[in-house]
């Protein structure tokens, strides 16, 4: 039989070769009617193939009446009967993706297999947004994933997959990056341009081969690489723009600030008006104030400059495929200052089939960066500085120096207020080296069946910081001596060693794969610090701790670390006749970071194509898969444990000399492991003719051990304990409609919402547990939600006398109209600490995105939004107030504080916000903290000109409206506590893609 | 093929061994931790590093502790009107907001420091039992002791009834019952009993090993203020008896100059907080925030030298109080002026003699400013006194916590309620207070004569003003500049953030 066939074939190779001609043709591609080159072109029924040039050009021996076969990765293969020498081929994007396969934990999948609920987001996307940080890329992209943005250049997001699970400090929340197979805590180190999927990994069942680590979620991220049999191509990608303040937060004018002042009955302030007026001048519109109108929010920030130029060389040959890549980012802050970061990164990787049973390949990413760090208390400052204060005085008469600028303290005012000499002598620069490489060897032990793969990861790098601070003198009491300067260098090295083994196969309808390997981690890491005072600072060459008078023993300081992880796992993923699948994995990892050393996470899924059911089958549902899964995940991103009592040096003065004592702490902590436990079901579909994609989970995810601050009583401070169970549940729902309505018209619209309740099921045995400041409570409450706001809740307003006369609790306290009113919960005739409720939480209740891609010919346009509901934030900016009463506040309390009967229900009089009754923890202070926002808009516009390169031009617009009630500049706070954040800027940007 | 395979599974193998020989790794200690059991208590030398490390918390006390401790006293007035309009509430007595920051901050501070000297007593107590001298862990502890028994007076007067710690762990409160105010200055009574004859004899100035060191006066000192709370005026008479008869201390010649530099380990002090710029005009100090205290404007003899914040206002009672007596060098060392508040005494008929002035005998010269009128002399250091290069108010100066003029007058305290005592009759303690501040002698003085006494010697110190009244029930003086003191007022309210937390506290 076989020699039957293979003469049959040889036979009809015989009389092809007689009737063949040369065919030839052009394709392009459906998304976007650019040319596709790398698409591979069979002739049906022999082994006669090709390839597409790089224009999209192809020619191949083929007669009349053969049938070509197309296809090319992303796109649906097509058969194509040749019925002329020549052919126009439109390639169609993918839009099922089942074919597709997408990485997974050491190994890859494809998408039709999948029992997880894993998102990817591709390298197009993320390329739209004009960020040096990838992960701002998702934001609103991925249903369940919360990214929190940082407007300061070079800062990353804060990263939140379905809630949390432990309290965030330290970290402790942020999810595992996989990049290529190696873990990190952060991604700076890598440029958009470099990625070219981003996969989130939501559930355990996804996740739970990560094991310990993988807790807040896993994100794995593929950089581009080389395709076989693809001619080299190089693009450039550049984009130049600028970043404007959004929502710039409107304090009090001079005029308003000066009502304040006069309603506080305050003297001495009233005092330091008269002052101003005094120095300064009385202004001419109304003589009552004084000549001088600072918007300091506005004179201490500019329009910034933002850039990037990259350049990717990718390309392969059927044994070799490689991409190599440079990229050169700088962005300036928004705060003017030295404010601004820079980045420029290499990266290579090469893959090499050696022989018929090993593939070897390498691939290195280096990056330096440099960044110029904000001084973050500017924007403090800039919130708490009076209006009736210039930024200079020219009339200084106390003989400041090096610049005039306006000292509050000469008005009287306890501080000396102005931001401009934070800004201007200081300078914060952070210099950044990394390197990222592995190698692999994978060996092909039965061809096609079982082979392994062993694959060395490092990760090194280093960071040198240098803090310097200028001496001035502007005024009595707001000044610096000393110039100072402090460093510090750090270093770290990651080294894992992975080995894999992986069999795979299929008897008859059984398909299955087994994965057995072993990780091997060590993690450690150096620094050392010192500062030095007056130096020679006149020439930054001398901004060395050699070259200071003075080196302050106490200021130097050397830490490390070393951390080592071991790990065994295995994944079992079986499928019958491609309808019932299921998948398992199982982790044991051990760790030098706790007292109990191993822990174990197994998971387990399953999942049923109905669609593939004869009883099923329909036209509108062309595809419907369930699944449900459960699995456990372990969190190490928690802090380690001491485990015992540690003993610090302390210095003090004895007959003066500086003396050194020992301090010993006994309040420890000691922690087991964190585990997730987590249930998911989803359902995967396609309908009418696969146009409506509809993906929807529901997820319960029950963090047991839930690491927590503990506060300590009478002595302050907190200790981290394992104190009970924390649940998040939502749910999250994905849709595409995407319709190609002509050859010209195409369009894509989808939608995605994810809901998120965090509710504290045990406390092992306790009631609550207290956190957060004391001024400013937060608790922890069974059945409520984490670290809730916690406080007296606001009736309102006393309005008169009357209402106060008649009012026992009014009159208990002494209250005047204008105070604020409580609600007595428990109506027993006192606001007292029984008084207080839960006040919300900083977790949105839901948070939701969309996206809408319009292609036309040439031109294409891209909106995308996203949003989230329900979560508070905690004002702190206005909290200050209850420590500092001679500042400025914001002009919404200014214009709606209570000043009279009938003037305000919400807020108290100007007078009544310096007294203690009103300064309590109430929703006063805690606001709603919803907002929408279009995330993104671009406009694309590709030119192919003869001669020359494919060229895409791009106008885009990154966050340019926001909008949400919260009164601050930016409603994205991590942690619901807005105390002083880098407020986030639009991005207008003009790019160029070019393609050689 | 077959050597092939063979190959790939040595290899496979060898990599599968490596990482398997590697399993002890996960139990490697972590870096840059000295664990308190690796400690080497048989390097008995070392003993001392946890007494060192106590006598840095007390040293490192935080600045809010002593204003809103001493803030009720009829000596002073919460200055910078408008701002911490609590604490102005606490001094006027209109209101204690339990929610207030200052009472948590106080009371946690106060109780940190605390634990803190509990864990160095089982440190001292490691060493000896690993072989270091019995007699000499038997001296650190009760000088640690004593400490924090100054710790618990000042939570005692203020608070009354309170918890107190017994263990190391501040966890173990949680289910401590609250001990009545009595009691708790009788257990400091006998926790001090217990130091006393473990400590080394003579001044804390003599001592060689930690100069300022508590020495058996300055547990005999604090044992007397204990007993004042108690109105045990014999004990009080005991102690005072013993420090004098033990003679070496006397009082600075310049009662200006007690607060300043040669106050600083001198042969008056019996406890004080230690700080120093270390001699030189740059780096390392060690320092308390007396900014608090300070003038917010001022022209310093130095230029450059910083000002304070307003906050801490003699009152124009005790001003006038002292210059009804005809008090000079006391007024001058203890009140700094400002033409405001000169022409406000004059307002009210007084005629100012040439000594009140807005300059100090220093060369400092103080403006008006809006917050207060007047600024405390006590916590002041002349700017020509900075080393230059250093210009924090006050830097380099210490905090007065025990002097001997205030043993002197709590003797006379006790012998004219009664007390037998030795050493030095009532007139000849108090005479030797008026002495040193240029007051003539008196005789025959009775107990109001002592408490004047305390009043202008001992003002805006530490709260001894307020406490004095209210333990004595002479509380009538207590209501000036729109104050008004009744009993319900004599504590602070337990902060809510502490009551939140500790059940004893929530009936």
């Amino acid at each position: 039989m076989k020699t039957n066939y293979l003469f049959i074939t040889m036979f009809l190779l015989g009389i092809a070769t007689v009737f063949a001609q040369s065919i030839s043709g052009h394709i392009i591609s459906s998304d976007d009617g650019l040319s596709l080159p790398g698409v591979s072109i069979v002739v049906e029924g022999t082994e006669r193939g090709a390839f597409s040039d790089f224009d999209g050009n192809f020619t191949i021996e083929a007669s009349v009446g053969d049938t070509l076969i197309f296809s090319s990765i992303g796109f649906e293969s097509q058969s194509i009967v040749v019925e002329s020498d020549t052919l126009e081929v439109t390639m169609k994007t993918n839009t099922t993706n089942l074919s597709e396969v997408v990485v997974v934990g050491y190994g890859t999948m494809k998408v039709k297999d999948l029992t997880s609920s894993i998102s990817t987001v591709g390298s197009e996307e993320i390329q739209k947004t004009p960020s040096s940080q990838v992960m701002q890329a998702l934001q609103g992209k991925v249903a369940g994933l919360q990214v929190v943005s940082s407007g300061a250049p070079g800062e990353a997001p804060t990263i939140r997959v379905r809630g949390v699970g432990s309290y965030p400090v330290g970290g402790n929340s942020t999810p595992l990056y996989v990049v290529d197979g190696m873990f990190f805590n952060n991604i700076d180190f890598l440029n958009p341009s470099d990625i070219d999927s981003v996969s989130v990994l939501k559930d355990a069942s996804s996740a739970a081969i990560y094991g310990v680590r993988a807790a807040n979620g896993v994100i794995l991220i593929e950089t581009k690489s080389g395709k076989a049999n693809q001619e080299t191509q190089v693009v450039y990608d550049g984009y130049y723009g600028t970043q404007l303040a959004q929502n710039v937060l409107k304090m009090a004018n001079a005029e308003q600030f000066t009502t304040m002042v006069l309603e506080s009955g305050s003297t001495p302030d009233i005092e330091y008006l008269l002052n101003a007026m005094q120095l300064f001048g009385r202004s001419r519109v109304n003589p009552n104030i004084p000549d001088v109108n600072t918007n300091w929010y506005k004179e201490i920030m500019r329009p910034a400059a933002i850039q990037n130029h990259s350049i990717n060389i990718s390309g392969g040959s059927n044994k070799a495929t490689y991409s190599m890549g440079g990229n050169y980012l700088a962005q300036e802050g928004i705060l003017d200052m030295k404010n601004e970061y820079t980045k420029i990164n290499f990266r290579a990787r090469v893959d090499f089939q050696a022989n018929d049973w090993l593939k070897v390949g390498a691939n290195f990413i280096t990056t330096n960066t440099e960044k110029f760090a904000p001084e973050y208390g500017a924007w403090k400052s800039a919130y708490t500085a009076v209006p009736i204060l210039p930024i200079y005085n020219e009339d200084n008469t106390e003989g400041a120096w090096p610049d005039n600028f306006a000292s509050a303290r000469t008005l009287g005012y306890r501080g000396g207020q102005n931001p401009f000499p934070a800004m201007r002598y200081s300078d914060n620069r952070i210099q950044g080296k990394q390197t990222v490489s592995n190698l692999y060897a994978q060996v092909e032990l039965i061809p096609n069946k079982l082979d392994f793969k062993t694959t060395y990861y490092h990760s090194y790098g280093d960071n040198y910081g240098r803090y310097t601070r200028l001496p001035f003198y502007l005024s009595n009491g707001f000044q610096r001596v000393d110039a100072s300067i402090s460093k510090s260098f750090s270093t770290f090295s990651n080294q894992i060693i992975d080995n894999v083994l992986t069999y795979q196969d299929q008897v008859k309808d059984h398909r299955y794969t087994l994965m057995v390997g072993s990780a091997y981690r060590n993690e450690r890491g150096q620094s050392l610090g010192a500062q030095g005072l007056n130096f020679p600072y006149d020439d930054e060459k001398s901004w060395y701790i050699d070259q200071a008078a003075t080196v302050p023993s106490e200021a130097v300081g050397d830490g490390g670390y070393v951390q080592y992880g071991l790990s065994y796992f295995s994944r079992v993923q079986y499928s019958y006749k491609d309808k019932y699948m299921f998948y398992g994995t199982m982790r044991a990892d051990g760790s030098s970071k706790y007292q109990e050393k191993w822990g174990y996470f197994p998971t387990l899924s399953l999942g049923w194509i109905v669609s593939e059911e004869d009883f099923f089958k329909n036209d509108i549902v062309n595809y419907l898969k369930l699944r449900a899964s459960w699995g456990q995940l372990g969190n190490d991103k928690v802090a380690a444990s001491d485990g015992a009592a540690t003993t610090s040096v302390i210095n003090t003065a004895i007959d003066d000399t500086l003396t050194a004592g020992t301090v010993t702490t006994n309040n420890f902590s000691s922690l087991g492991w964190e585990v997730v436990e987590e249930t998911n079901i989803g359902l995967t579909s396609k309908l009418f003719d696969n146009k409506l994609s509809i993906d929807a989970d529901y997820f319960i995810r029950d963090t047991n051990n839930a690491v927590i601050p503990v506060l300590l009583p009478v002595v302050g401070g907190s200790i981290l304990r394992n104190v009970g169970t924390i649940r998040n549940s939502g749910v999250e729902l994905s849709t595409t409609w995407s319709n190609q309505v002509s050859d010209r018209f195409s369009y894509e619209i989808s939608a995605n919402i994810g809901t998120l309740k965090n509710e504290v099921l045990d406390l092992y045995g306790q009631d609550y547990l207290n956190g957060g400041q004391a001024e400013f409570r937060q608790r922890t409450t069974v059945g409520g939600s984490i670290l809730a706001f916690y406080g007296w809740e606001r009736a309102g307003v006393y309005q008169t006398e009357a209402e106060i006369a008649a009012d026992p609790i009014a009159v208990a306290n002494n209250l005047v109209p204008g105070d604020l009113k409580f609600v007595d919960q428990n109506n027993d005739g006192v606001i007292d600490g029984e008084d207080r409720v839960d006040l919300g939480s900083y977790l949105p209740d839901f948070t939701y995105g969309g996206n809408m891609n319009f292609q036309y010919d040439q031109l294409s346009l891209s909106i995308s939004w996203m949003g989230q509901s329900g979560n508070k934030i905690l004002n702190r900016k206005r909290g200050e107030y209850i420590w500092t009463n001679d500042t400025n506040i914001d002009a919404d309390l200014a214009v709606n504080r209570w000043h009279g009967a009938g003037t305000s229900n919400t807020y108290p009089s100007s007078s009544g916000l310096r007294r203690g009754w009103n300064q309590k923890m109430s929703n006063f202070f805690v606001e709603d903290g919803s907002f929408f926002r279009v995330q993104n808009v671009q406009l694309g516009y590709t030119l192919k000109p003869n001669n020359f390169p494919q060229t895409r031009l791009t106008l885009t617009a990154d966050r340019p409206l926001t909008m949400f009630n919260y009164n601050g500049f930016n409603p994205e706070v991590a942690s619901g506590i807005d105390n002083q954040t880098y407020p986030i800027p639009a991005v207008f940007t003009l790019g160029v893609n070019l393609k050689f | 093929m077959k050597n092939k395979l063979f190959k790939s599974f040595a290899l496979a193998l060898g990599a599968l061994t490596l990482t398997i020989s590697c399993t002890d790794v996960v139990n490697e200690l972590p870096e840059n931790k000295a664990f308190t059991e690796t400690t080497d208590y048989s390097i008995s030398d070392n003993m001392i590093l946890p007494l060192i490390g106590a006598y840095a918390n007390f040293s490192n006390m935080g600045w809010e502790l002593n204003p809103l401790l001493a803030v009720r006293g009829d000596d002073v007035n919460k200055g910078g009107l408008g701002d911490q309009k609590d604490l102005k509430d606490i001094d006027d007595f209109s209101n204690y907001n339990k929610d207030f920051w200052m009472l948590n901050s106080a009371w946690q501070g106060l109780y940190s420091d605390i634990y803190k000297m509990q864990v160095a007593i089982d440190e001292v107590y490691n060493y000896m039992e690993a072989g270091a001298s019995a007699s000499k862990a038997e001296q650190y502890v009760a000088e640690i002791k004593t400490l924090k028994a100054f710790f618990l007076l000042q939570l005692g007067r203020a608070w009354g009834d309170i918890l107190i710690p017994t263990t190391s762990s501040p966890s173990d409160l949680l289910v401590a019952e609250l001990t009545p105010r009595d009691e708790v200055f009788a257990y400091l009574q006998s926790l001090l009993d217990e130091a006393i004859p473990n400590l080394p004899e003579g001044r804390p100035n003599q001592r060689t090993d930690i100069k300022g060191g508590v020495t058996k006066a300055t547990a005999l000192a604090l044992k007397a203020k204990v007993s004042l709370e108690l109105n045990d005026y014999q004990a009080v008479a005991d102690a005072t008896s013993q420090i004098i008869a033990n003679g070496g201390f006397s009082l600075v010649e310049d009662f200006s100059e007690a607060f300043k530099l040669d106050g600083k380990l001198s042969d008056e002090m019996l406890l004080e907080m230690q700080h120093s710029d270390y001699n030189q005009g740059s780096g390392d100090r060690s320092y308390h925030l007396f900014a608090f205290y300070g003038p917010q404007k001022w022209t310093p003899a130095v230029s450059g030298a910083g000002g304070g914040w307003g906050f801490w206002e003699p009152s124009k009672e005790y001003i006038k109080f002292m210059l009804d007596r005809g008090e000079e060098e006391r007024l001058v060392a203890s009140v700094l002026f400002t033409p405001r508040g000169m022409s406000e005494l004059e307002a009210d008929g007084y005629s100012l003699p040439s000594y009140v002035s807005n300059t100090t005998p220093y060369g400092d010269t103080f403006q008006d400013y809006p917050r207060a009128m007047y600024a405390s002399g006590k916590h002041y250091m002349p700017s020509s006194y900075l080393i230059p290069g250093r210009t924090s108010y006050g830097s380099n100066k210490n905090f007065p916590v025990l002097r001997y003029a205030e043993v002197l007058l709590m003797h006379a305290e006790a012998l004219t309620n009664g007390a037998n005592g030795s050493g030095m009759t009532a007139d000849q303690a108090v005479n030797a207070v008026r002495s040193r501040a240029g007051m003539a002698p008196l005789s025959g003085v009775t107990s109001s004569d002592v408490m004047e006494e305390k009043l202008a010697e001992l003002a805006m110190e530490w709260g001894d003003r307020f406490y004095d009244s209210v333990r004595t029930g002479n509380t009538s003086h207590l209501n000036q500049n729109g104050a008004n003191y009744d009993d319900s007022k004599r504590y602070f309210p337990y902060p809510q953030a502490q009551v939140d937390l500790l059940p004893a506290l929530q009936n």
